[in-house]
């Protein structure tokens, strides 16, 4: 199963590379510094078990900005999603059942603007998980999304709220997440569409030390 | 909040700056000796019987004649058709009234003069109250808490009861329509010499209705209730009258939360208003009320298997002496002032304690002619309490006749409300998905409690944040405007309005939790306002045709949203998966639940050779938002809104034989519904009357 939806997202992602556009108009080339561009990530699938008062578990389904691919590798992995929660892989894990140990040194931070507004990384802002909570807060309204309970029980994630991330390899990368439910549907259903089915926007920055975008 | 009490002085200062400089206005002619017509008399706005025509205030009387031609059952079908009035669905089906765009919460509720209970959540249900036996209904609008105290922060309404009229006298009164919808009432009453006495009893069932056939609920379940209303007067001299009411109110209704979760809820409310009235000369009078009521409300809920599910009560008492003396110095010149004292306590469900509310009150209130053109009302009311901050409510009010058929009119007036036994007291925590609400006098003792059993993972807000009192919700009102009596068929006023209220309860993260969630409670933040406009228009015609239309303009708006838009802090999406971008001022709509206009038009036309009366009545919302569909927290251009809609009653009676009423009427004629968003509008009804009068 989970297979089969790594092909569709390797599918997917192969789709809306085609349609990309670069974000910065830097003259990239003259300075041999490699192109920064905006992709898309769709159907991120991060499923969990227990919630609602239960203990949670399941494999976080781990992400690396610089492949833009899923990946299952314990070390080279740079963000991790499972059910609303978002880990980074940096810090310390905060001991829930089946969590990854942190290998490395991502960081994050959140933000608030446009995509397209955000373009200078402020260093001095990054935080990892811990041992009492994970850097991106969990909860309605704290970190990414908001839930939006009776009637509709919708997750929507907050708008221009853009997360700027440090991967593993001291990069730098921003999010803007856009979906919690499967194919990203203009007007979700909580009820008829599937959860948890990340879309996500981001920019990689694939040059060392650059700390813009 | 100290800010806030110098703003006060300043609105008061300007206030008579304003009356003197009008004083000074020489009135040139006297008033002409024209006697006026038989007026219609209120007493919501002074504590005394009150000429309404020439109110410093915006005061409105819904009359029994309006209520009969409209055929009206419950008390939110008349407020309905009211200007600036709409009553708004709560999640528990109860209808609370909206008035200048303020919530339910903020209006307080009278029945001859004494205030209903039982804001399970803030709301008080006005269906529960049958306009069978209703003389008039009474609207000041405006913060009134110079002489009602708690809640009176937006305004008052008050229902005024058939007194017992002399003879021996009855009616039976039957009204069935839609959805098995049945109202049947009788009243007796009988008056001779010195004792009066009536009996009102109402039944009211329904088999409710469905909007949503998909799911396993009923929009509105089944229910019946019961009202009783029984009244004693006596005439212990010929200064000295005894007034005795008792009111019983008793309602059954299905309860289902889910296929397989159901039970029953129930509401017993009793009232007892005891009232001695003495006048010891033409200048003086006194009164002496006890008034006492219970509110009861249970519900359960049972698995498939029998098994109980869950259990709620809310039980409800209000203890309240008072003595009040009016003194009439000269003829349209009266003071009245009282004192009294409140008692009020509360068992109810995930409660940390039983709590008591103690508050003794005075107030002061002098109204009268300056001159034959300036009538002025000046009041005030102090209410002393032994859980929150003491208040001091003014108000001051004045009209200027500038001639007989022009008039200026403004008040100012403090009003509060006081946090209720929820927003003190709750300690409760959703069993399925585990986050907590507490009462913010809870917070001390249960934090550390959850912290001992491991439960808090952060606090947010530190606990010493919580050791001085919540502060009452307050609000200045001012409301400046024209009467047109521009000829004895055709009247019009105008009325600009603003309530600034400040130290709004919400709620907030107060503490994580170490299952994810988060611990909530209540805190003084917001300063919120709604202003806008009322016109008002009757023409007359005739004795046989009456048109009568009102308009309101409002814009209720959070100040601190209003901020973060300008500043450029809020985005949204054009679709919930589509890229954020920055929203503008003038993106921002406002609070929740508020139509921008609201509008009315009434036409009764009377046929008195067929003994025959037909009206035809519209009301207009415009669109609104319920909440926030983008995930901004505010509501904006691009959230969803509920579309406006219009509502068109009509009705028709017919008399035979003197004592004999028959009535037809469709409310709803073009059966318009919004099953996603409109609980409270069930379609077409269609209905058949009978009223006999012996």
């Amino acid at each position: 199963m989970r297979t089969l939806k790594s092909i569709q997202l390797l599918a997917l992602l192969a789709l809306c590379i085609g349609f990309t556009a670069c974000s910065s108009d830097d003259d990239a080339g003259s300075n041999n510094l490699l192109d920064v561009e905006t992709e898309t990530v769709t159907n991120l699938y991060a499923p969990q078990e227990g919630g609602q008062g239960q203990p949670v578990s399941g494999d976080f389904t781990k992400f690396d900005f610089e492949t833009g691919l899923v990946t299952t590798s314990e070390t080279e992995w740079d963000i991790a999603f499972r059910g609303t929660s978002i880990i980074v892989n940096g810090g310390v894990s905060a001991g829930t059942t089946d969590e990854p140990s942190r290998t490395g040194e991502a960081a994050v931070y959140e933000t608030s603007g446009t995509f397209a507004s955000v373009t200078d990384i402020d260093t001095t802002l990054f935080t990892q998980d811990s041992a009492e909570g994970y850097a991106i807060t969990t909860g309605s309204g704290n970190g990414w999304y908001t839930y939006a309970g009776p009637p509709t029980h919708l997750i929507t994630p907050i708008a221009g709220k853009i997360f700027v991330f440090k991967t593993n390899e001291g990069k730098y990368a921003k999010v803007e997440f856009l979906s919690y439910y499967e194919d990203a549907p203009e007007n979700p259903d909580a009820f008829a569409d599937a959860t948890p089915y990340y879309t996500f926007n981001y920019v990689f920055q694939p040059n060392e030390g650059v700390t813009t975008f | 909040m100290s800010l806030n009490k110098n703003n006060t002085c300043i609105y008061f200062l300007i206030f008579f700056a304003s009356v003197a400089f009008s004083q000074e206005i020489k009135s040139v002619e006297k008033d002409s000796s024209e006697t006026e017509k038989l007026d219609e008399v209120i007493v919501t706005a002074t504590r005394t019987l009150r000429q309404l025509s020439s109110l410093p205030l915006p005061a409105q009387i819904i009359s029994k004649k309006d209520i009969k031609r409209s055929n009206s059952v419950r008390l939110n079908d008349i407020l309905n058709e009211q200007t600036g009035l709409i009553t708004i669905p709560d999640f528990g089906g109860g209808e609370g009234i909206q008035l200048q765009g303020l919530d339910s919460q903020y209006t307080l509720i009278l029945v001859d003069g004494v205030p209903l209970v039982g804001r399970s959540a803030g709301t008080l249900d006005i269906s529960r109250l049958t306009v069978g036996n209703i003389k008039q209904i009474e609207v000041v609008k405006g913060a009134s808490s110079s002489l009602y105290g708690n809640d009176a922060l937006g305004g008052v309404i008050n229902i005024i009861t058939e007194q017992p009229k002399y003879g021996l006298k009855g009616n039976i009164n039957y009204r069935a329509g839609a959805f098995n919808t049945n109202d049947i009432g009788a009243t007796i009453g009988y008056k001779k010499e010195k004792l009066g006495a009536s009996l009102f009893i109402n039944s009211y069932s329904s088999d409710g209705y469905d909007l949503n056939e998909d799911d396993d609920l009923n929009t509105v379940e089944p229910f019946n209730n019961y009202t009783l209303n029984s009244k004693l007067t006596y005439d212990l001299t010929d200064n000295t009258d005894l007034f005795v009411s008792g009111r019983f109110y008793t309602q059954n209704q299905d309860y289902v939360a889910s296929s397989t979760l159901k039970g029953e809820s129930s509401i017993n409310e009793w009232n007892i208003h005891t009232k001695l009235s003495h006048e010891y000369n033409e200048k003086w009078s006194s009164y002496f009320e006890f008034y006492t009521t219970r509110y009861k409300a249970d519900e359960y809920l049972n698995n498939e298997d029998g098994s109980r599910y869950s259990d709620g009560f809310y039980n409800q008492l209000l203890v309240r002496p008072e003595i009040r003396a009016t003194y009439s110095p000269k003829e349209e010149s009266t003071f009245i002032g009282g004192i009294g004292f409140n008692h009020e306590t509360l068992d109810r469900t995930d409660f940390t304690a039983n709590p008591i509310f103690n508050s003794p009150y005075a107030y002061l209130q002098y109204d009268g002619n300056f001159t034959e053109r300036l009538n002025v009302i000046v009041g005030a009311r102090f209410d002393s309490h032994n859980r929150y901050k003491s208040q001091f409510s003014p108000k001051a009010a004045a009209r200027y006749k500038i001639n007989d058929k022009i008039a200026v009119k403004g008040s100012v007036g403090y009003g509060y409300k006081a946090p209720d036994f929820r927003q003190l007291y709750f300690d409760f925590t959703n069993a399925t998905v585990g986050y907590t609400v507490l009462g913010y006098n809870a917070v001390l003792t249960v934090i550390p409690e959850l912290q001992e059993q491991g439960e808090i993972s952060n606090i947010v807000v530190p606990l010493s944040e919580f050791e001085e009192d919540l502060s009452p919700e307050n609000s200045i009102s001012i409301n400046l405007g024209m009467d047109f009596k521009l000829s004895s068929q055709f009247n019009f006023n105008i009325n600009a309005f603003r309530n600034t209220i400040d130290d709004l309860i919400d709620t907030r993260v107060i503490a994580n939790k170490t299952n994810g969630q988060n611990v909530f409670s209540y805190y003084n933040i917001n300063e919120v306002y709604t202003q806008g406009l009322e016109i008002n228009s009757t023409w007359k015609p005739n004795n046989n045709l009456k048109i009568s239309g009102g308009y309101q303009l409002v814009f209720a708006k959070d100040k601190e949203a209003e901020s973060a838009f300008e500043n450029g802090d809020v985005y949204a999406r054009e679709t919930p998966s589509s890229p954020s971008f920055q929203l503008k001022k003038e993106d921002y709509f406002g609070l929740y639940n508020r139509s921008r206009h609201m509008a009315n038009l009434k036409v009764f036309y009377a046929f008195p050779k067929l003994n025959l009366d037909a009206n035809v009545r519209g009301t207009y919302r415009s669109k609104y938002g319920l909440f926030d569909t983008n995930g901004n927290n505010y509501l904006d251009s691009y959230d969803d809104f509920v579309d406006g809609y219009t509502v068109i009653d009509f009705a028709i009676n017919k008399r035979f034989f003197n004592d004999y009423t028959l009535g037809f009427g469709v409310d709803n004629l073009f059966n318009f519904t919004d099953t996603q968003n409109i609980s409270n509008i069930a379609g077409r009804i269609i209905y058949g009357k009978l009223n006999i009068q012996f």
